[in-house]
């Protein structure tokens, strides 16, 4: 039962928040907040272990909810993202208040619903959830209907409506091969099933679907463009939350059904690797506050997917008896550093984004040239900031280290099995080739590490150290040292509170045994040489990044500046042309063939003028023409004489042997009666020939009627 | 008992609306009350004759063998039948709002009471000739409906509507005479009703005339261009004719034919099969990304239905029961969905006098009923879960991934296209409805508002089932389901 409110309670209370915020603001607000701690109250309570919950009869398979302990610890956190930034919304949107009644009302429905897909137990449930949140965090990114809001959100809107219907593909391939998705069956399930490749193209489908929420290349396109342009409480909520539903989803498919498949898994590493890179590329490049934020959100996703990866990597690997030990450790690393690097990664840029609400709640801009310099004197959000920042570096001591470590270490891991495998020749051919490509991957992975510690010492930097080029707009921000009320401070700084905390190994461990259930992570030492060495050689590449490129390359005559191409877009490229332009003009093409746009006609016209002009060619002699037309006058004549010569019969007919007889008067003026008398109504009948139709239907009702009394 | 019930229930609304047609109420009130009572009464007929449980085929008059007239009250035809009677009274209740100020009120409720009737006579018919006579009568019957503004557009549409389904029920036509003379009279039996030993290239030539020939009013391309044309017409038309009735009828002949006539054994793997299924799949998309180009409100929404149309003869061609199953579920779905769309659009244009979609802007604000369930019809459309569209899409996905031959997969993979094409040709309208970009809304500070409560109530009603049958699927499900097995 307690699933089921944790589900419906928000939903409920969002319809009493619209109702209530039609009488006052204030009270809706405050409403709002006590409704988020209730939740976050009784999402404390909930026990690990619950019996599966059903809701059975509704939808095509019924509802279905269970807890575990990665469920409760997700579902913990996303009551913690909505206490957090619903504290902070309350001064946020101070200054517009009126239009937010539908806001929270979708707020509060989006947090039911995902907490719904933190609690599924099988994928329908998942995605219907799923596709709920979808919609109405849409209103989110719309929120503030300026063009590129508006715009932001059509990308938003078209890329959730594309990945729920191939999820929804993916659901019924596999569902209509294997018969079930609930995720304690399905694994036996895929096993036992012969149709594997059916299998694999419906999670491919699914790993599209989920990775449209998640911000997976290729199509992470709405990511960057949503986060700057969404009030920043609900982008903390997208970034931090709703990314992790889906990457929840691939996560939930990859340790269920497609535990163990190579293939799965090295196309998950490779689209991983790709976000983890163009993300903190794109972040690396980016001059906006926000955006420098989101395109990061993109790139730790790509971390969170390469580990997804490479524990599918390893699970395929660990089959064979020769490297099973090894793989047992390469797991539980992959795993626990993907679910912990999910944890960390959600309570980082909640504190972050709320930060940069902080920035555009006093500025009312995020450009970087703009807000240099302003965070000098507040000595809160600095820390805040600067703990939110060395989180996701990957410092150590911060929490970000610890995951990024395991992430790493599963990919040496996934290295060295392979490079084993391929020595004793055991498993399918091309092993050495998979370790080559591992070895590249962990350097990738080390680079893009690198490329975060860069961009946020940049951002750092440019905001809470530097001054700003205008000495006038500097000592404007060193004269106020206000920023924000003691509610928005409570929320940024404890959250961030987390940082610290979960940077302790000890607790690390223990969250991941309690989340991911491997207890080999348990032996695992934060604090050794080997796990110390990958975190600093990141680092160095960072600090080498910041200097050489951000400083040389980014930042040029006192101002930084953004380097990448504009027109080098995915979406303006590809995307919007190809759905805009080129099927329509396809389609177009054919209607218009098939007579529907006018091109027909002109053919036909063309076609004729052809014909003319073929025909001068012979007439130049002025005797053709004259005698065509002359022949065509005489036969025009010719048929109009026979044409009417059956009306010239009848006229010679009616004036001559016929004359006499007439219709009689009387049925005349009936008819002419019937005509005034029903005047308006036969004009379309006779109009439009269903002159006819009036009579077969009199037939047929005389023929009815006579069979009916025959019947009675 | 049933066969009385059927015959009156054809009966009263044809005689009701001659009786309109000729008395010419001019009082609005009366004559409305007398429209919506011959509605009433028909549906409680069509009610009684699905509940009073006679199932056997009747026939009322024979001319001569192979030519009879006669009725069959199987599971098929009470699904179009109930799904005709709930909505005919309903959309009433609309037409008699929408139509207050148009002009000839009288010949318009006339018509479009004796096309209940008809309507119903293409339901309940029980073998090929009959069902081929009403499918007729509902082509001129419909006629000055489509044309009923009487200017020069709507007179060009009725022209073209005419000339397209007569010369399609032209090319059924060769196909009724063939089936009716080599096999049992064209008497529609589950799993068809064709002699064995027929000369089968021949039989699936003709199968291919009636497929088109009937498939002409479901709007099947290169024959649909007529519907979108249609789209001139007063929206109570367009809604319950050209969304449901009409269109419905010419999906509901194609599955007669197929089903109940020729036999899925007999076309199963055929070429025939294949091409039917290629132009199927290719309707889907191809209508799907013409909507995405029109302007006018009421015909993209046209557009959409030839695209959804062949959704629902993708499901039946793929000559499975689980397959027919779904093509019913979206039969009936889809009518529920479509009918609502176009009755918000036609609510929007009533109170505004606008046509185009960039005339929309903004005006969710005003009109926050009609837009809120026009969005949730939208989702619908598209398969969202929670509203009933997403079961039928369900369903018919099922079917193509079941059947598992290379065109299926064709199709389903048509019907994902054309459901993300189906998203961004109606989500958008409700964006730029609710959403304008600050400062281009169209209706700031103008009276605008949502209907009266009579074109609500209607809209109403219909999402009410929308979400319902979403909801809780089951019994409709297995009522469909017992009809795709052949037991009822």
């Amino acid at each position: 039962m307690l699933i089921a409110f944790l589900v419906f309670f928000p939903v409920l209370m969002a319809f009493v928040s619209y109702v209530l915020g039609k009488k006052s603001e204030d009270r809706r607000d405050i409403f709002v907040i006590i409704v988020c701690f209730i939740e976050l109250g009784a999402v404390l309570c909930l026990p690990r272990f619950l019996p599966v919950f059903d809701i059975d009869g509704i939808l095509i398979t019924g509802l279905h909810f269970m807890t575990d302990g990665f469920r409760c610890a997700y579902a913990i956190i996303t009551a913690i993202m909505w206490a957090g930034t619903s504290l902070f919304s309350r001064e946020y949107f101070k200054h517009e208040r009126e239009g937010l009644n539908h806001y929270w009302f979708f707020v509060l429905v989006t947090l039911g619903a995902t907490e719904g897909v933190m609690l599924s137990a099988d994928l329908v449930t998942a995605f219907v959830c799923f596709e709920i949140l979808s919609f109405t965090s849409f209103t989110w990114v719309i929120h503030e209907e300026t063009p590129s809001a508006v715009r932001a959100g059509y990308t938003y809107l078209f890329i959730a409506v594309i990945g729920g219907l191939v999820l929804f593909m993916g659901l019924a391939m596999i569902y209509f091969t294997v018969g079930t998705l609930t995720f304690s069956e399905l694994s036996a399930a895929v096993a036992a099933s012969d149709r594997q490749g059916v299998i694999l193209a419906g999670a491919i489908c699914i790993l599209v679907g989920f990775g449209c929420k998640a911000g997976m290349y290729p199509v992470h396109i709405w990511l960057p463009k949503a986060h700057p342009v969404a009030p920043s409480p609900a982008s903390a909520l997208l970034s931090g939350i709703l990314t992790k539903v889906g990457v929840y989803g691939i996560l939930m498919t990859s340790v269920t059904a497609m535990t163990g498949n190579m293939t799965f898994g090295l196309i998950v590493l490779i689209l991983g690797l790709i976000t983890m890179f163009l993300g903190a590329v794109l972040a690396l490049f980016s001059v906006n506050l926000k955006r420098t934020l989101a395109c990061s959100s993109m790139s730790q996703i790509g971390f969170i997917l390469t580990g997804i990866g490479s524990y599918l990597l390893i699970s395929g690997m660990g089959a064979y008896e020769a490297v099973h030990h090894e793989a047992h450790a390469g797991i539980a690393l992959a795993l626990s550093g993907t679910v912990l690097h999910m944890t960390n990664h959600s309570l980082i840029k909640l504190v972050l984004f709320m930060a940069a609400g902080v920035v555009i709640m006093n500025l009312h801009t995020l450009t970087l040239d703009d807000i240099r310099g302003w965070g000098r004197n507040k000595t809160a959000l600095k820390i805040a900031f600067a703990l939110g920042a060395l989180g996701i570096s990957g410092v150590p001591l911060f929490n970000g280290y610890i995951s990024k470590t395991m992430l790493h270490e599963g990919i040496v891991h996934a290295y060295e099995i392979a490079e084993e495998m391929a020595k004793l020749c055991v498993g399918p051919a091309g092993m050495g080739d998979l370790a080559i490509f591992l070895k590249i991957a962990e350097w990738i992975f080390l680079v893009s590490g690198g490329c975060t510690f860069g961009y946020m010492l940049k951002l750092f930097i440019c905001i809470f150290l530097e001054k700003n080029a205008d000495p006038a707009r500097q000592a404007a921000f060193d004269a106020d040292s206000r920023c924000m009320n003691l509610a928005s401070t409570i929320a940024i700084c404890g959250s961030s509170v987390f940082m610290v905390v979960l940077g302790v190994p000890a607790v690390m461990k223990n969250l991941a045994f309690y989340m991911a259930g491997e207890d080999h992570i348990l032996e695992f030492e934060a604090f050794i040489w080997v796990n110390l060495k990958g975190g600093l050689i990141s680092l160095g590449i960072g600090a080498a990044i910041y200097l050489l490129i951000v400083r040389h390359v980014l930042y040029r005559n006192g101002s930084y500046v953004n380097l990448w191409p504009a027109w080098l877009d995915l979406e303006d490229l590809l995307y919007r042309p190809m759905i805009t332009k080129w099927l329509p003009g396809l389609m177009g093409t054919v209607a218009a063939v098939f007579g529907e746009n006018k091109v027909s006609g002109p053919a036909a016209a063309a076609f004729f003028k052809g014909w003319q002009s073929l025909a001068a060619l012979f007439g130049e002699d002025k005797v053709l023409i004259p005698a065509a037309k002359g022949g065509f006058i005489a036969w025009s004549a010719v048929l109009r004489f026979f044409n009417n010569s059956l009306d010239y019969l009848i006229v010679f007919m009616r004036r001559t042997v016929i004359r006499e007889v007439r219709p009689p008067r009387v049925r005349e003026t009936a008819i002419k009666r019937m005509r005034a008398a029903t005047g308006e109504v036969m004009r379309p009948i006779i109009s439009n020939f269903s002159w006819a139709l009036l009579m077969t239907c009199g037939g047929i009702l005389i023929i009815l009627c006579a069979i009916l009394i025959a019947l009675l | 008992m049933t066969p009385i019930f059927i015959c009156l229930s054809i009966l009263l609304p044809l005689a009701g609306g001659f009786a309109v047609l000729l008395a010419d109420v001019k009082d609005d009130h009366r004559r409305n009350v007398l429209v919506q009572v011959i509605s009433c009464i028909t549906s409680v007929l069509v009610w009684l004759a699905i509940l009073s449980g006679g199932r056997a085929p009747f026939t009322v008059y024979s001319f001569t063998r192979g030519f009879e007239i006669g009725f069959l009250p199987d599971g098929m035809a009470m699904l179009f039948a109930g799904l005709v009677s709930v909505m005919w009274p309903v959309v009433n209740l609309y037409a008699f709002e929408y139509m207050e100020h148009a002009d000839r009120r009288t010949s318009f409720f006339g018509f479009f009471t004796m096309t209940y009737g008809i309507t119903l006579g293409v339901a309940f018919s029980g073998n090929l000739v009959t069902m081929y006579v009403f499918f007729e009568m509902l082509t001129l019957v419909t006629i000055p409906l489509v044309a009923h503004y009487q200017d020069h557009e709507s007179l060009y549409a009725g022209r073209q509507y005419a000339m397209y389904t007569i010369g399609g029920a032209a090319l059924a036509f060769i196909a009724v005479i063939m089936a009716t003379v080599s096999g049992q009279a064209g008497a529609f039996l589950y799993g068809g009703s064709l002699n064995a030993g027929l000369d089968r290239q021949l039989m699936l030539i003709v199968y291919l005339f009636g497929f088109f020939g009937f498939g002409t009013k479901a709007a099947i391309f290169p024959l649909h261009s007529w519907l979108p044309t249609a789209g001139v017409a007063p929206t109570p038309v367009t809604a319950l004719l050209h969304a449901v009735a009409v269109v419905n009828s010419g999906v509901f002949a194609v599955t007669r034919f197929t089903w109940f006539v020729y036999g899925p054994e007999i076309l199963r793997g055929t070429w025939a099969q294949t091409v039917c299924l290629l132009f199927i799949s290719f309707t889907i998309v191809f209508a799907a990304a013409q909507a995405l180009r029109q302007r006018h409100f009421k015909r993209r929404l046209a557009f959409s239905t030839v695209s959804n149309l062949s959704y629902m003869m993708f499901g039946i061609l793929v000559l499975t029961p689980a397959g027919l199953l779904a093509g019913l579920a979206h039969l009936l779905f889809h009518g529920i969905i479509k009918i609502c769309l176009f009755m918000c659009a036609g609510s929007f244009m009533h109170v505004t006098g606008k046509k185009y979609i960039f005339e929309l802007t903004g005006v969710g604000r005003k009109m926050p009923w009609t837009f809120g369930m026009y969005t949730i019809g939208a989702f619908s459309l598209t398969g969202i879960p929670l509203f009933c569209g997403f079961i039928s899409k369900w369903r018919l996905i099922w079917a193509g991934i079941d059947a598992a031959f290379p065109a299926s997969y064709i199709g389903v993979v048509a019907l994902i296209a054309g459901a993300f094409l189906c998203a961004m040709y109606t989500l958008t309208i409700s964006v730029r409805a609710f959403f304008p970009i600050q400062g281009t809304g169209r209706f700031e500070g103008e009276a605008v508002g949502d209907a009266g409560w009579r074109i609500l109530v209607s809209i109403g009603i219909f999402t009410a089932f929308d979400i319902a049958f979403g909801l809780f699927p089951g019994p409709v499900m297995s009522f469909l389901g017992s009809i795709a097995q052949g037991l009822i």
